[in-house]
């Protein structure tokens, strides 16, 4: 076995919603402006939404290596050139819109070099799979997962990554980090972005410090679709203990990676899919299992079927407390304990 | 093992820094040869893994000038770089590099290990399109400590297929070793060639 991270005291975890989310990216930009606006982080999109099935960001993000075995063994990743993630273009507004140069001014936003962009964040946007009448697709939200075995810990030679003992979170301490990106290889969710200006890693720091003032993550408490459920994992009365360890609702995804992520995913469902004859085939999902298992794991049909079962009880107007719960009709239930409003805190100077 | 002979000049650090300076056309050359180092010592069970089938330590020698300018020690190394890297141009390329190490007590250390915990290293680290050189120490791999303030200055050249670079500095140590880092193979932190053992440092 070759997994180090010491486990933390407590695991903060999260789950999100999938069939709540609108791919409206505000969880994005909530991200995007609290904390990657700074030189060498114009590309860094911590808070990442994409449609699935798709590629992905970086492109085939899900095909680079990293994570673990089942015997535990590291597996060798890539971390994909700027091309496949996307810079952050250059759109030359002056020449589109108040210019009289007497050139043919390029409407395409351009790569710093000049190059047509190849790819970018939410590139192959609701693509999805499948052939009408029967497509399908789902948005799938990426952050840190802040996993329990996390393979860029084990990666980095200089201890620059580390897993918190109060909550599990796993942060980089940029003194430390010499950017030798090991970090970003080892990580088979490609959460990992690399700030060529400072030569360090950068990524996801789950809000720290919000929630070490009581306050919840930006992009789960701006999410106007209420997709995002935050709390500790052994909360038993907790949202996340409920969905993920009670009613086993919410899934890891790609558990094949080995290195137990602690954002969890109510996995989609989807209407019934037609047959050539017009009528409804209800046989199963529209989205095809087997692609459902590889993404979430095996508990996935078992999942789906709790959530049926549980939508038509509260359809028939019986209570449900997974209904409830994935509802949320009060908004500071999805926060756990971190549901201080962040307009009433004194805030700090920027350093 | 190969002594490095540091001659005395009059000249200043300013005058050498240059690698194409004159002084340093007369001065005698030594070839130190390099060797990889050894990837068991590496401390990330991922790094050994990712790294087993991989090329690494592909520079056999450096080519090493040393001149004593009052207290300061100035080096030229020159290594063969047909394909150099200068800069760290995106996610997955890494800069050339270089580095010379004293044992910190100025006598001995372990080298392939950058130092142990009773033993620590010395180092002058200097890399393509980098600010400026480092000062560092280190207790064994993965521990080496930057230093923002220090008195090392270096200078570094590309020309006909090999890197030639200054480094500057103040030095007390009787012994010296020298690492280099491919940037094309994909070199950095632990993974590169070095000096299987220290070279005597003659000043005089």
């Amino acid at each position: 076995m070759a997994k180090k991270a010491a486990p933390s005291k407590r695991q903060l975890a999260m789950v999100f919603d999938l069939n709540k989310c609108l791919g409206c990216q505000t969880c994005t930009l909530a991200c995007k402006t609290a904390w990657t606006t700074r030189a060498g982080m114009e590309h860094q999109w911590w808070n990442i939404v994409n449609t699935f099935p798709g590629r992905g960001t970086p492109r085939d993000v899900f095909s680079h290596g990293g994570g673990y075995t089942k015997k535990g063994e590291p597996i060798p990743g890539d971390f994909p050139s700027k091309r496949l993630w996307g810079e952050a273009w250059d759109f030359d507004y002056e020449g589109v819109f108040g210019s009289n140069r007497d050139e043919p001014i390029p409407l395409h936003p351009r790569e710093h070099d000049g190059a047509a962009p190849q790819w970018g964040p939410n590139w192959d946007e609701d693509m999805g799979g499948g052939e009408y009448p029967n497509s399908y697709f789902f948005y799938l939200q990426q952050i840190c997962m802040n996993c329990s075995e996390p393979a860029c810990v084990e990666a980095c030679p200089r201890e620059s990554v580390y897993k918190r003992e109060e909550d599990g979170i796993v942060l980089i301490d940029e003194e430390r980090c010499h950017g030798y990106r090991f970090c970003a290889e080892a990580c088979p969710y490609k959460r990992i972005y690399f700030n060529e200006q400072r030569n360090i890693a950068q990524k996801c720091i789950s809000c720290f410090p919000r929630l070490e003032a009581g306050v919840a993550p930006a992009c789960i408490r701006q999410c106007p679709g209420r997709v995002r459920h935050i709390d500790y994992l052994d909360n038993a009365d907790g949202h996340i203990y409920k969905l993920v360890k009670k009613w086993k609702v919410a899934l890891p995804l790609r558990p094949d990676f080995g290195v137990e992520p602690n954002v969890y995913y109510i996995p989609p469902t989807s209407p019934l899919a037609f047959k050539e004859n017009g009528e409804f085939d209800d046989t199963g999902s529209r989205i095809p299992m087997d692609y459902l298992k590889e993404m979430f794991g095996p508990g996935v049909e078992q999942a789906l079927a709790t959530l049926e079962a549980e939508r038509e009880k509260a359809a028939a107007g019986k209570k449900s407390e997974l209904m409830d719960i994935l509802i949320s009709r009060n908004w500071n239930d999805l926060l756990g304990p971190f549901t201080v409003d962040p307009a009433q805190l004194q805030r700090q100077p920027v350093r | 093992m190969t002594a490095v002979t540091a001659s005395k000049t009059s000249g200043t650090v300013e005058d050498l820094l240059s690698p194409r300076a004159a002084a340093w056309k007369s001065v005698a050359e030594t070839s130190l040869p390099l060797q990889p180092t050894p990837l068991d010592a590496q401390p990330s069970a991922y790094v050994q893994k990712a790294w087993a089938n991989r090329d690494r330590g592909n520079v056999p020698s450096v080519k090493v000038k040393a001149l004593a300018a009052g207290d300061q020690l100035v080096l030229r190394l020159e290594w063969a770089a047909p394909d150099p890297r200068r800069t760290i141009s995106d996610n997955n390329v890494y800069a050339d590099a270089c580095a010379v190490l004293f044992p910190s007590n100025g006598k001995d250390a372990e080298l392939a290990t950058m130092g142990s915990a009773d033993k620590p290293v010395t180092a002058w680290y200097w890399r393509a399109g980098a600010a400026g050189p480092f000062l560092a120490t280190a207790t064994g791999l993965g521990t080496v400590s930057r230093e923002a303030r220090h008195g090392i200055q270096a200078t570094g050249e590309w020309q006909a297929g090999s890197w030639q670079v200054v480094l500057a500095g103040p030095a007390k140590s009787a012994r010296i070793g020298v690492a280099v880092w491919s940037g094309i193979a994909g070199e950095r932190a632990g993974l590169k060639s070095h000096t299987p053992a220290w070279h005597d440092l003659k000043v005089g």
